[in-house]
């Protein structure tokens, strides 16, 4: 058996840095957005022979005088043309610019989100995060309210939505990251993708504490608290980690083979489910055995 | 019944419900047997937008000009008129529909395997445009320069003069017309122009031939200019006297160019009266039966008067009628119509004044719709995307059944099968729901979500393999193991697995496009998963194993501890 609670220290460290630093990477850079929540086109071009210089087709678009305009080429003769459009019509002229130019020119892809939309979107998001983590910490407080002693429920549901933050906080400071240094932006699948991770990483926290509850109700009273949740742990471990091996297996089958448009969504739910093991076991069950002597102290 | 009965009872449903799953998600298994084949190839999955191409759409209906009563009335009916426009577009299963965002009114409009995006979305938005147009001054903006007409006439007649020197220098008069006349009606024929009495040509071209004193096989010497340009004239022979006379010629034409302002079109200014003037059209026919069919149009208040001072001011002239930018019909007015009735007769059948005449009905949208969304996808690239996608999960796949089987043999064994049953009903699932009214769209983050349902199904199996392996170890017989590993896992998959089933509803709430295709499959994933690996799973190891495994625990990855 490992003594993973005695380790807790390490864990905060380790944790607690990586918090901070998401905390500083998200205050200093932010997130980039993409066009679901600032608005705008993002049109994908495929050239029938090899795609223009970037400097050119800026110089194509010029008399069209279009705002944070980004182009960038995209592989077999395709570009990526980003910019931000108040309406449709802006859209229709910069193909025609460019399909007379070069001819034989198709769009792959347009995608075009007025602002009026981007702010719905925006707002749907943050309401939907809202909501999920409203929806978990009452499933949370729901499915331990039998479970009293010595740790109240709601300090498991506490220790879980701890575990969560820690999970989504994390995920997000890498995006700032990628950010950053690779102009990856978030949209709405990164949205999808937080909202996936705190199911994850509840369920994940939730088949730790079951095995908890379960080993106190056994438990004669010989054993301190701390040494059932390090049992239950090590009873789990194997558990976690095989569960977690096949979500990530399938998560990189996705993003290395899935193609494109799904790469930093699979990418996102990778960094997460993989925290949230984590700290399913290092966050979770230490934040209960901390509760516990904390208590104890008193 | 004892326990072994209902068990075999149960393991016979388990492979009955393996088999239609298998045959249903794949079907090309039975192409020797066209019958079931033709059935089971009935059930589609109905891919996404995404992953067969084509153009999805949002607009926002302006209604601040409606009142709030009738809001979702006006919303219906732009619905109707979208839809109407958007069958006759010919795409297969449009979908649109009226929604509502917020305080905002919204059309969607999807259609799948579009190729023109841009004309598609013109046949969306733009009403048929009926405008009734005046006589105006002749157009003169398109006359070519006379300097330039004059340097073109010059260089034209050089070209001729040249020919004609090469024709009277002897050489093949047939030759030169086909290689260089601009007659396309004699060009090919060498310029023969056949017999043909005086008269039949213009007065210039004709005195040459008739009057030019020509011998047969003889030619003109001089171009001869007539209004169509320069021609060189060659007699080839004669028949006939006097009134009968016939000559036979050949001719070789090289046209000259000029502003004939007598054949131009006669250019149309616009009057203000338009379709929106219109109280409603209808199909009529010009006499009693089935004579021509023509579309009769009756203007409101404003229109008949504008109506009456137009007739009142072209009597004589010509009044056009525009529909979409084109003439469709040009009448002189006799006299002036005070009555507020007009009729178009162009040279329909009697489908096309009825789609006329349908389209002018429907006329403009009772509310004002601007494009806010738009998502298009050319079908070569949703074709890609399709097959990395199920490439990767494929791969994913594979991956996971390698996995179980090397950590857990042999209940990994039946663990991947209980996946591959899974893999098997969920297809299934996303088949048979298009008979359903909870028809399921399969997109790419739906695909994804499935791939990574397929991750987390294992999961339930996971669990209670660890127990079982457990309670081998705490001495337990191996049944006894596998009955109490399922117990009390039971708990732990039931609450995990509520916290995914939470989170992807609130996604499904939340509605767009991307997130709604990944979370359905995502629950859908779940809630069935929990079902083949808890029952399942269950019944196949409670068939299979038996006290024949006791001695051979290193099949399951467990030692039996003493305790």
């Amino acid at each position: 058996m490992f003594n993973i609670i005695s380790k807790i220290k390490y864990a905060y460290i380790f944790s607690g840095t990586l918090t901070v630093l998401s905390l500083l990477a998200l205050l200093i850079w932010g997130l980039k957005f993409d066009i679901d929540f600032t608005g705008g086109t993002r049109m994908q071009i495929q050239y029938v022979d090899a795609v223009p210089a970037n400097q050119e087709v800026e110089n194509d678009l010029k008399d069209l005088g279009l705002k944070s305009l980004i182009i960038q080429p995209s592989g077999n003769n395709q570009m990526l043309i980003r910019y931000a459009s108040e309406d449709d019509t802006i859209n229709q002229e910069v193909f025609q610019k460019i399909s007379e130019k070069y001819p034989g020119a198709t769009q792959l892809r347009v995608d075009y989100i007025n602002a009026s939309v981007s702010q719905e979107l925006k707002s749907k998001s943050l309401w939907a995060i809202v909501y999920a983590v409203i929806g978990i910490m009452a499933y949370i407080a729901w499915a331990f309210r039998k479970v009293s002693r010595p740790v109240e429920s709601w300090k498991y549901g506490a220790g879980a939505v701890i575990a969560l933050v820690h999970d989504v906080l994390i995920t997000t400071g890498v995006f700032s990251l990628l950010g950053h240094f690779y102009a990856v932006e978030v949209g709405v699948p990164f949205i999808a993708a937080l909202l996936t991770i705190l199911g994850f990483s509840v369920h994940d926290t939730i088949v730790v504490y079951d095995r908890t509850r379960e080993n106190l109700i056994r438990s004669s009273g010989k054993e301190k608290f701390p040494e059932i949740v390090n049992k239950s742990l090590n009873e789990t471990l194997v558990r976690s980690i095989n569960t977690s091996l096949t979500v990530i297996i399938t998560l990189l089958a996705i993003y290395i083979f899935g193609g494109e448009s799904i790469k930093f969504f699979s990418l996102a739910l990778l960094v997460g489910v993989t925290f949230g093991t984590y700290s399913s076991i290092f966050v979770a069950s230490a934040l209960l055995v901390s509760i516990y002597n904390w208590q104890s102290k008193k | 019944m004892t326990i072994r009965e209902k068990l075999k009872i149960k393991f016979a449903l388990v492979i009955l419900l393996a088999l239609i799953a298998g045959l249903i998600s794949y079907p090309q298994i039975t192409a020797k047997i066209p019958v079931v084949n033709n059935i089971l190839n009935r059930p589609k999955i109905n891919l996404g937008l995404d992953l067969q191409g084509g153009i999805h759409m949002e607009y926002k209906a302006d209604t601040s000009k409606v009142d709030s009563g009738k809001v979702t009335e006006a919303m219906q009916a732009v619905q109707d008129v979208i839809s109407r426009r958007v069958n006759a577009f010919g795409v297969a299963e449009p979908v649109v529909y009226a929604t509502k965002s917020g305080s905002e009114n919204r059309l969607i409009v999807e259609l799948a395997g579009v190729k023109d995006i841009e004309s598609a979305k013109k046949m969306i938005q733009e009403t048929p445009f009926l405008e009734f147009k005046e006589e105006g001054e002749p157009d003169h903006s398109k006359d070519i320069p006379q300097d330039v007409l004059d340097k073109y006439n010059a260089e034209a007649k050089a070209k001729a003069q040249g020919i004609l020197q090469k024709a009277l220098a002897g050489e093949d008069f047939a030759q030169l017309a086909k290689d260089n006349s601009e007659d396309p009606g004699s060009k090919e024929n060498g310029g023969d122009l056949g017999f043909a009495k005086s008269g039949m040509f213009v007065p210039e071209f004709d005195k040459v031939l008739f009057e030019g004193n020509l011998k047969d096989g003889e030619i003109y010497p001089q171009l001869v200019e007539t209004q169509y340009g320069w021609h060189i004239i060659k007699k080839i022979e004669q028949r006939g006297e006097g009134d009968s006379l016939e000559v036979h010629g050949a001719h070789i034409l090289i046209m000259k160019k000029s502003n004939d302002t007598q054949n131009a079109e006669p250019t149309f200014v616009s009057t203000g009266l338009t379709g929106k003037n219109l109280k409603s059209a209808s199909v009529t026919f010009q006499s009693q039966g089935l004579s021509e069919p023509q579309v009769s149009l009756k203007f409101d208040d404003e229109g008949t008067k504008l109506f009456a001072d137009i007739t009142k001011k072209n009597l004589g002239k010509q009044v056009a009628i525009y529909l979409d930018g084109q003439v469709i019909s040009a009448p002189t007015v006799q006299s002036e119509i005070t009555s507020g009735e007009a009729v178009i007769t162009g040279k329909f059948t009697i489908d096309q004044a009825k789609e006329l005449v349908k389209r002018l009905n429907e006329g403009a949208l009772p509310v004002p719709i601007t494009l806010v969304g738009q998502q298009s996808v050319e079908a070569s690239l949703g074709q890609i995307s399709l097959e990395k996608s199920l490439k990767a999960g494929i791969i994913g796949l594979v991956l996971v059944i390698i996995f179980m089987l090397l950590y857990y043999r042999f209940l990994g064994l039946i663990a991947s099968v209980a996946l591959l049953i899974y893999t098997g009903i969920m297809v299934s699932l996303f088949k048979l729901s298009g008979f359903t009214p909870w028809s399921i769209t399969l997109t790419l983050p739906g695909i994804a979500g499935f791939v990574l349902s397929i991750g987390m199904a294992v999961d339930a199996n996971i669990l209670i393999f660890e127990r079982t392996k457990e309670e081998v170890r705490r001495g337990r017989k191996i049944l006894a193991a596998v009955d109490e590993g399922f117990k009390r896992a039971w708990t732990s998959i039931r609450d995990g697995n509520a916290s995914s089933i939470i989170t992807a509803l609130i996604l499904i709430e939340f509605g767009t496009g991307f997130v709604k295709g990944f979370a359905v499959t995502l629950v859908i994933g779940v809630l069935v998963s929990m079902f083949t690996a808890v029952m399942i799973t269950k019944t196949i190891l409670n068939f299979i194993l038996g006290d024949w495994i006791e001695n051979k625990l290193w099949l399951i990855g467990a030692k039996k501890k003493d305790v």
